[in-house]
């Protein structure tokens, strides 16, 4: 039962706001609430406002759809020439040799691809406009320790940066709060909604944690000793934290809370690995230390960052921690590195056996996830590692794989259709489906394009 | 330069009034009347005398020899078993001088919006000059150290003032007692010193950077050169005419350039020396070099460019308190260990060279660093040479110091031992004849029981040298240059995108004497050739960046709105790796440009990545540009408040700019077309420069974002009849591409980048294509060290968005950033005659999937994947070699 569909007490002294919350349908169960003992509140649909009510708005999305006649990569087996059909937003059979049902949208996809939709497993879309103007940027929230907070309050899904991404194929994403120890919880969206309630998959999908680092960053002129000393009290602090939210969780469960406290209420979630927490960490070291806490703790948790991560790959596969990274077009870690080191990385990582998925960690620049995992092809990363780390890797490492990251029956509507293959530059996303509707790839860019393309004018020959 | 009239001169050199206004105080007594004999006397001007006596009377040295008859009435010194030496020179210090201003202090005249202080708007407000001070004046009597450096054996100390950028003139002291401070001056103005950072900045404002200072250093000593001009001038016939202004900070200079005294210029790496030779040149004074770790990689400039060395003891090494799992960078590595060999690499070149103290807080560590020197291969003599008679020859005080010579000064110290021996103590100390016991003496040293005199340092920051101070250095990896350079290479059996006429499959491509000598199929390698076998691969021109920031040392003069006096070939950066990231990403050519802070920048560089290469070397000859900005990044807020802060404003400024450019270019016009009596009009160097751009001697490439205001550029280079060269990352060049293409500026564009700024929300990465289509020279550039790595993807993109072939797409990052920056006779495409620039890609390089396997510059391979891994390795056994020398923990092999 998904968290926030499951409206359980968790004492007396939490009063219920089931006004605003409904138990509409959810897509899918992403792990049973008691199973692993996982403490439910429902701090994360209140923070929202409302429980997702994913499709059932949406009128298009109660159309049926077969994609029919194009090469389909399920991401779950081998590719074959079929059909795809979409039924109440989710994919109802994939396979070849398969008639259309009946009142399907038939969608000839004869010569083209048929792939699950882009994952962008961490951005801020939706959550800032323009860089430049701080008025745009809801993705930082002042303080420290922000575990009760949500992106999906703030996502816009109105933003011109959406559509964008869209356009080239990133059909969901994880929406992540920045800034802090403990920056609040990501939303899980597909990137098409009228409001954000017909966006949203999961609002609390992971706890953002920024694990301390003991780098030193640009012109940081401290001295060890103190750099050490600053990193062992952001430690402790952020254990007294979770100490906090386990002593709060249990007096609420002996309901003896005097009253309730948003912030270790919602940090409580992540205990006992009950919301998975994405792990900030870049550096080797960093990312060692972050994994052994974050281990100690108990925690379900993916690395996000990793850039560093190729140096420790077997202690990483050894542990099976899975590793979000960022960019692969970026500059090596140190002035002596290769100039591949950051190219390389995924590669190794793979071979290793460790899991990776990519984030592009942005927003207007979402479009070029895969232009990040296919970066790491000529280095080392197989085709298709690269093509699984854009759709259903984080997924898996999220624990929501049972909903997205392939075309698999079930599975929610995400799904492109293309000209070649999604990793290279030359490919066009020629159909999209996301939440099940069918989506134009039409965005501000193209807009802007048709517009001054057809402006009259003296063509000046060179 | 004319003449002046005799009077002026005896005038000005008097200028700032700073003598003692204390009575001269009465002589307490005169200097006694010394002798000491039976001494091993190392006279350094001559030969060492095994046995024998140094006399000295009135506070000079009257007689040396073996026979020399002790004077009656003479204080006799037995010196046997006592060596004689020199007293020693610290080349440059702070005594007398030591009271740092307090931090953002505020100086008179005040009134600028930063804190108080006041506000430096350009090289006429003269920030950090002081150059009317002498350290041989106001010396602080309250100076402990006097007392330390004489104990530590130092007779005499050069000393400045080091605050600001031109603190002011150097002086010769010698370290008597301080009872009669005037007498203690040997020398007045000897150097005038300049720091390339101003630690106190007791101002705002320019100069903002490393380009701002250099441009500054240079106008400063243009304007002393023509101060003096004005002024003689003037006083050959001021009646009737109206006075010229007074600057007392260039007085100074002017006299310098009289003398002839040097200027103490910064430098450690080589790069730095190159940029302190051709910076002195230009400002027209001898450089002496201080500071020097990293000279040993510079000797041989250093000698041909006839500049004396200042080599700082104060030896780096890691700090105490570091990170244990952090190694240092290469670069790091190398100045710890390298340092010590530059004494030896200084005299096996030939450079004339002194030590100072440099950053020890503690004299008594000078001896050691000069022992660690020694170790690594300086001879005894030229150590002691180093330490007194080239010190006083450097700063022309060779007449009266630095040996023990019958007529100079009596400075001399007495040892125990040899002064470069472990151990050895300086017993004893004369200063103008006058003797210094000292705790070295063997009376001494029982009672102060081991103790280490009086201001004990602090305990340092940095660890000591570890192990054997006389290990040899780790040999060096080959970590720059081309891997190889054959007169001939054929590249065989690859696809060539030519990027002028196509592709052709199967093609070949010789390369001779750096040029590419044919292009075709079915050619046959000449014998002796270097065959590249590259069927399956591709081969296209070198990528060229028409907008980069790599390789400088700074980017931005932010300070002014029109920082057209500087230019970023005056801080060209060999060491940035940057270059060789580019190089594996294919690139060549890299126009490095000023930065966008204000509506006009400074000058660029057109560098070919010639990896390895001082900064001449990696100059392409291009012609000159200059770095002009719209928009957001000039206008958004600053501190203090600058000029313009709105469009409205960048265009006033530019045009301001540029008339007063045209007057500037009017009165030498006039100046060139007269007479010649009168003297030349001062020389402004960021009139010059603008004053090119009216000439079309430079090229305008202009930062610009908006529709609108590409336009309104447009149109004010039209009304002041010039073109602007390019339009760089002009995203919105889309919505006026008719009217770049008629005005003729190319443009030059990121390919996908949008939504940071308000002016690049309407960016969109059709803007190449769409432009291309309307008749517009397009580039795509990458102003960013990682994107240049791939710009052949971001070319790639304009075929996806916006539909350009591949031959277009290709040209917009190799045919047409060479024809905007003037080089395509040279460059930008696989054409016989050309540079032999070029990429070989496993993979097609308009794809995510082309990798670069090998880069070619003017016919040399600099990058190969294969050999790269070799390198890399060889920098990695490097680092692990220097972390054993030094005992610092290597990385543990399971993080590998």
């Amino acid at each position: 039962m998904k968290r926030n569909a499951h409206v359980r007490g968790t004492g007396a002294a939490l009063p219920l706001v089931a006004g605003t919350l409904r138990t509409a349908r959810t897509f899918g169960v992403r792990r049973a609430a008691g199973a692993r003992g996982a403490p439910v509140t429902v701090a994360a649909a209140v923070a929202l406002g409302a429980a997702v009510v994913l499709g059932a708005a949406s009128p298009a999305a109660a159309q049926t759809y077969a994609i029919r006649g194009g090469t389909v990569h399920t991401l779950a087996g081998e590719p074959f020439v079929g059909t795809v059909v979409i039924r109440d937003g989710r994919i109802a059979a994939a396979g070849p040799d398969m008639e259309a049902p009946a009142g399907a949208e038939v969608v000839d996809a004869a010569g083209r691809h048929v792939y699950p939709g882009l994952f962008d497993a961490v951005s801020r879309l939706g959550l800032t406009e323009i860089g430049a103007v701080g008025v745009t940027n809801d993705a930082r929230e002042q303080g420290g320790f922000n575990p009760h907070l949500q992106a999906a309050t703030a996502i816009h899904p109105a933003s011109e940066l959406i559509p964008v991404a869209r356009a080239n194929g990133i059909a969901a994403t994880l929406s992540a709060p920045q800034g802090g120890a403990v920056a609040g919880q990501a939303s899980l969206v597909g990137l098409d909604g009228w409001t954000v309630e017909e966006m949203l998959i999961d609002p609390g999908a992971a706890m953002v944690v920024n694990y301390p680092s003991l780098a030193g960053g640009f012109r940081d002129r401290r001295e060890w000793s103190e750099r050490r000393e600053r990193y062992d009290e952001a430690v402790a602090r952020l254990d007294e934290w979770l100490d906090a939210a386990r002593d709060y969780q249990r007096a609420v469960e002996a309901g003896a809370a005097a009253r309730r406290d948003l912030k270790l209420e919602a940090a409580a979630q992540i205990l006992d690995g009950g919301m998975p927490v994405l792990l900030a960490a870049n550096g080797d070291r960093d990312i060692r230390n972050a994994v052994e806490w974050a281990r100690g703790r108990g925690l379900d948790f993916a690395v996000a960052g990793g850039r560093g991560a190729w140096k420790i790959a077997d202690w990483l596969a050894e542990r099976d921690v899975p590793v979000i990274l960022g960019p692969t077009q970026s500059m090596p870690t140190g002035p002596d590195e290769s100039y591949a080191e950051a190219y390389a990385n995924p590669g190794r990582l793979h071979a290793a056996g460790v899991r990776i998925a990519f984030a592009t960690f942005t927003a207007a620049d979402s479009r070029t996830l895969p232009y990040e995992a296919a970066q790491a092809v000529p280095y080392g990363l197989p085709r298709g590692a690269a093509l699984a780390a854009i759709t259903k890797n984080a997924a898996e490492m999220l624990g929501f794989d049972d909903r997205l990251g392939t075309l698999q029956e079930g599975r929610i509507a995400n799904v492109i259709v293309t000209d070649g293959d999604p990793l290279a530059i030359r490919t066009r996303v020629t159909e999209l489906f996301i939440l099940g509707r069918r989506v134009s790839t039409d965005n501000r860019h193209r807009s802007l394009y048709e517009r001054y393309r057809a402006r009259p004018g003296r063509r000046v020959p060179r | 330069m004319k003449n002046r009239a005799p009077a002026l001169l005896a005038g000005l050199a008097l200028a700032p009034a700073t003598l003692d206004a204390q009575p001269r105080p009465a002589r307490p007594d005169v200097p006694g009347l010394y002798a000491i004999a039976n001494a091993r006397v190392v006279t350094v001007s001559g030969d060492t005398l095994e046995n024998g006596t140094v006399v000295m009377e009135e506070g000079l040295i009257t007689a040396v020899g073996a026979g020399v008859d002790v004077p009656a009435g003479a204080r006799v010194i037995d010196g046997t078993g006592r060596t004689v030496y020199p007293g020693l020179i610290d080349a440059l210090t702070t005594l007398g001088h030591g009271q740092e201003p307090e931090p953002g202090a505020a100086a008179p005249g005040g009134g600028g919006g930063d804190g108080g202080r006041p506000h430096a708007w350009g090289p006429e407000d003269r920030p950090g000059t002081t150059t009317w001070l002498t350290a041989a004046d106001d010396l602080d009597a309250g100076d402990e150290r006097f007392a330390r450096w004489r104990e530590a054996g130092f007779t005499s100390v050069v000393s400045t003032r080091h605050e600001g950028l031109a603190p002011g003139q150097a002086a010769v002291l010698n370290l008597g007692s301080f009872e009669r401070p005037r007498e203690l001056v040997v020398a007045g103005p000897v150097a005038m010193r300049v720091n390339l950072q101003d630690r106190s900045r007791t101002y705002s404002g320019f100069p903002g950077s490393a380009m701002g200072v250099f441009a500054y250093l240079k106008q400063l000593y243009y304007d002393a050169a023509h101060h003096g001009d004005v002024w003689a001038d003037y006083e050959e016939a001021p009646r009737g005419r109206r006075r010229p202004e007074w600057d007392g900070a260039l007085e100074p200079i002017r006299r310098q350039l009289d003398e002839g005294w040097p200027v103490l210029f910064p430098a450690s790496s080589r790069s730095d020396v190159v940029r302190a030779l051709a910076t002195t040149a230009e400002m027209g004074v001898r450089p002496v070099v201080y500071g020097a770790h990293g000279a040993w990689e510079a000797a041989d400039l250093l000698a041909a460019g006839g500049a004396p060395v200042l080599v700082s003891l104060d030896w780096p090494a890691p700090p105490r308190d570091r990170d244990p799992d952090e190694v240092p960078a290469l670069a790091e590595l190398r100045r710890y260990d390298r340092a010590p060999t530059t004494p030896a690499a200084l005299a096996a070149a030939g450079v004339p060279f002194a030590f100072y103290a440099g950053g020890l807080d503690d004299p008594s560590e000078a001896l050691p660093a000069v022992r660690r020197a020694v170790a690594q291969g300086l001879s005894a003599d030229d150590a002691v040479r180093a330490l007194t008679l080239s010190a006083a020859e450097i700063f022309g005080v060779d007449d009266r110091l630095g040996s023990i010579e019958t007529g100079k000064i009596a400075n001399l110290i007495v040892t125990g031992g040899d002064l470069l021996d472990e151990g050895a103590a300086v017993e004893t100390v004369f200063v103008d004849g006058e003797r210094f016991e000292t705790a070295g003496a063997p009376d001494a040293s029982a009672e102060e029981d081991g103790d280490g005199g009086e201001g004990g340092s602090e305990p340092r920051h940095r660890t000591g040298p570890a192990g054997d101070p006389a290990a040899p250095p780790v040999p060096l990896a080959a970590d720059r240059g081309p891997y190889r350079d054959d007169p001939v290479t054929f590249i065989a059996g690859a696809t060539l995108l030519t990027a002028s006429r196509g592709t052709i499959e199967n093609g070949d491509v010789l390369v001779r004497d750096g040029r590419i000598a044919a292009v075709g199929t079915g050619l046959e390698p000449p014998p002796g050739a270097t065959v590249v076998d590259a069927a399956g691969q591709y081969v296209t021109p070198g990528i060229i960046d028409a907008h980069s920031h790599l390789a400088a040392l700074s980017i931005n003069e932010g300070s002014v709105n029109v920082s057209s006096m500087v230019t970023i070939e005056d801080v060209i950066r060999p060491e940035d790796v940057g270059m060789y990231r580019a190089l594996a990403g294919g690139v060549t050519t890299i126009n490095v440009l000023h930065g966008s802070a204000n509506p006009v920048g400074g000058g660029n560089a057109v560098l070919k990545l010639r990896w390895g290469a001082d900064a001449g070397g990696l100059l392409l000859g291009a012609h000159p540009g200059i770095k002009f900005a719209r928009g957001e990044n000039t206008t958004r807020d600053r501190n203090p408040d600058r000029y313009p802060g709105s469009r409205m404003g960048v265009q006033d400024v530019i045009r301001q700019a540029f008339l007063d450019a045209g007057a500037y270019l009017a009165e030498w016009d006039a100046y060139r077309a007269g007479d010649g009596l009168r003297p030349a009009p001062r020389r402004d160097l960021k009139l010059e420069r603008l004053g090119e751009v009216l000439r079309g001697e430079r090229w305008v490439h202009a930062h610009s974002y908006r529709g609108d205001e590409i336009l309104q550029l447009l149109r004010l280079a039209e009304e002041f009849g010039f073109t602007i060269r390019t339009l760089q990352h002009v995203l919105e060049g889309y919505k006026v591409a008719d009217e770049i293409a008629a005005h003729g500026a190319g443009a030059s564009t990121f390919s996908d980048w949008w939504a940071y700024k308000v002016e690049a929300f309407d960016a969109i990465p059709h803007n190449a294509a769409l432009m291309t289509e309307r008749g517009v020279l397009v580039s795509i550039n990458s102003d960013s060290g990682e994107e240049i790595r791939h710009l052949n993807q971001e070319a790639a993109k304009t075929m996806k968005w916006g539909g350009l072939d591949e031959e277009a797409a290709l040209r917009l990052v190799t045919l047409n950033p060479a024809m905007q920056l003037g080089i395509d006779d040279r460059v930008g495409s696989l054409d016989e005659g050309k540079d032999a620039d070029l990429t070989i890609w496993e993979g097609h390089p308009l794809s995510m999937f082309g990798k670069p396997v090998q880069t070619y510059v003017d016919g040399k391979l600099y990058f190969d994947v294969e050999l790269d891994r070799g390198r890399q390795a060889a920098i990695e056994a490097e680092k692990q070699a220097h972390l054993a020398k030094l005992g610092l923990r290597p990385k543990a092999e399971e993080d590998r």
